[in-house]
């Protein structure tokens, strides 16, 4: 226990680091295809750790992400609460799913969260969105291992010199 | 927000529990949504905490603005003289306009005078610069580097050097954010340059498309029309291009046509923009002419570019309230 609170600061600052790739100016062809970086990093957390990302922690990230996006308030609240949610649910047979298996969960629960976004547009009645607005799960799905990678490297290193 | 004893209780409690905070959680977000959407409380608290968001905005925008500088550092001296003889011929050309141009707003004010007409407007311009953020694709809004510290104000227009972009929809300390003409929700008095005909052009959603929904079936429209600001509705001034007509859809059997229209302004890439501020000027001061040229053309150098030339020419055509609007 002791351990794992000593992994909230790192928890938080992958999450800043996620939100700001989240608003990093790109050329249009990326943005339209740019993943859902806090949404891949709080699923990762939330498969790793046993009970630090909760269902609080993931709305406050979505508020603060509403308010560096221009987003309507609570709409990326909604989302992360939801990804937060199904993973923490099925957290004990994602952990043991083979990596391609586990990319196809990711997948399923990006996709989830596009639809609920799709919901909250149509709702404001804005115009649909084309294609390309169902780029970034699959992206998010390729980019994935490589991220899961990148994150246990980041947590053993800190771990490495928590114990030293 | 952390709580610390999960995993005591069964298993069953456990997960019941979740269900029930996420349905909270879920209702509080979308009762959120809502009350932003509308326009209750939520936007003007919403107003206030976003001005610390601010420090982040620079975090993000300095290794891109600092590469922007570094890459001007190296430029050769060849590129700079090139860019300097283009400059230096486009002025000559703007400024050949100008000189018509005052002809032209000196007879319009003498009419305007004759028919003791209503005030004349005066813009002034104030260069922004665009935060290179990336909000939100479904937000349609852009942030501006100059807040209520330089005087923005909500409502004012904002154009690039080829159109209208949108207009101010936040201000805060340090910078402002502006809806753009594309927002499905955004809607701007226009008319067609070469006619007269006043319309309203609407957002799609998608950054190079405007549509026109109101326009009769029979209406003189032609593809590659100039579309401009008509200035009723008192938000935008009149006269500033918006955007060209691209398509023109006359089924029969309906009573409007539906005409889309492309942005002429680089909504999706433009880096450089104008906030334009109307004063309501005393009518027809006559004597001060001489010493307020060349600060006329100092506004009109730093304004719209291709705007000049294709208001001179379709100025015979044009209503007479809208004429005194370029300047």
């Amino acid at each position: 226990m002791i351990a794992s609170r000593d992994r909230y600061p790192m928890i938080l600052a992958t999450l800043a680091l996620a939100a700001v790739l989240m608003i990093v100016p790109l050329p249009s062809w990326l943005q339209s295809a740019w993943p859902y970086w806090v949404a891949l990093t709080l699923i990762y957390w939330s498969l790793e750790t046993q009970d630090r990302i909760t269902l609080g922690l993931g709305f406050t990230v979505g508020l603060v992400l509403d308010l560096l996006t221009g987003s309507l308030l609570g709409l990326h609240a909604l989302s992360l609460v939801i990804v937060i949610y199904l993973v923490n649910r099925f957290r004990a047979r994602l952990r043991f799913f083979p990596p391609w298996q586990q990319a196809l969960s990711v997948f399923a629960i990006l996709m989830n969260d596009r639809i609920i976004l799709l919901w909250v547009i149509s709702l404001r009645g804005d115009a649909l969105p084309s294609l390309d607005f169902w780029l970034p799960p699959l992206v998010g799905t390729l980019v994935w291992p490589w991220l899961f990678v990148v994150l246990d490297r980041f947590r053993g290193s800190m771990r490495l010199r928590a114990t030293r | 927000m952390i709580r610390g004893n999960v995993g005591t209780g069964t298993r069953f409690s456990g997960s019941a529990g979740q269900t029930a905070r996420l349905m909270l959680y879920g209702l509080i977000a979308i009762v959120l949504m809502a009350m932003d959407h509308r326009g209750q409380y939520v936007p003007k608290v919403r107003n206030v905490v976003e001005n610390a968001v601010e420090p982040v905005y620079h975090v993000v925008e300095w290794p891109f603005r600092a590469a922007g500088n570094l890459s001007e550092q190296f430029r050769t001296r060849r590129e700079l003289r090139h860019e300097n003889e283009e400059l230096r011929r486009r002025l000559l050309a703007q400024q050949a306009d100008l000189q018509r141009l005052a002809t032209l707003r000196e007879e319009n004010r003498r009419l305007r005078a004759l028919f003791e007409g209503a005030d004349s407007l005066e813009f002034e311009y104030r260069f922004a610069e665009l935060l290179r953020v990336e909000l939100d694709p479904f937000s349609h809004l852009v942030l501006i580097d100059r807040g209520s510290d330089d005087g923005v104000t909500v409502g004012q227009a904002v154009i690039d050097g080829a159109g209208v972009m949108g207009q101010v929809e936040d201000v805060h300390l340090h910078f402002a954010s502006v809806r753009l003409i594309s927002d499905p929700n955004h809607a701007l008095p226009v008319q067609i340059n070469r006619t007269g005909l006043r319309t309203v052009a609407f957002g799609l959603g998608e950054t190079d498309r405007l549509v026109l929904p109101n326009v009769p079936r029979e209406a003189d429209v032609r593809v590659g029309d100039l579309v401009v600001t008509s200035g009723l509705g008192d938000r935008f001034p009149g006269g500033y291009p918006v955007a060209e007509v691209r398509t023109i859809d006359r089924e029969p059997g309906r009573t409007f046509a539906r005409v889309e229209a492309a942005p002429l302004a680089a909504l999706d890439r433009g880096r450089e923009v104008l906030l334009i501020r109307s004063n309501v000027r005393p009518p027809v001061p006559p004597a001060p002419e001489a010493s307020e040229a060349p600060d006329g053309a100092a506004a009109s150098a730093a304004g719209p570019t291709g705007d000049d030339a294709e208001a001179g020419e379709g100025e015979s055509a044009r209503p007479d309230e809208s004429a005194e609007a370029p300047q």
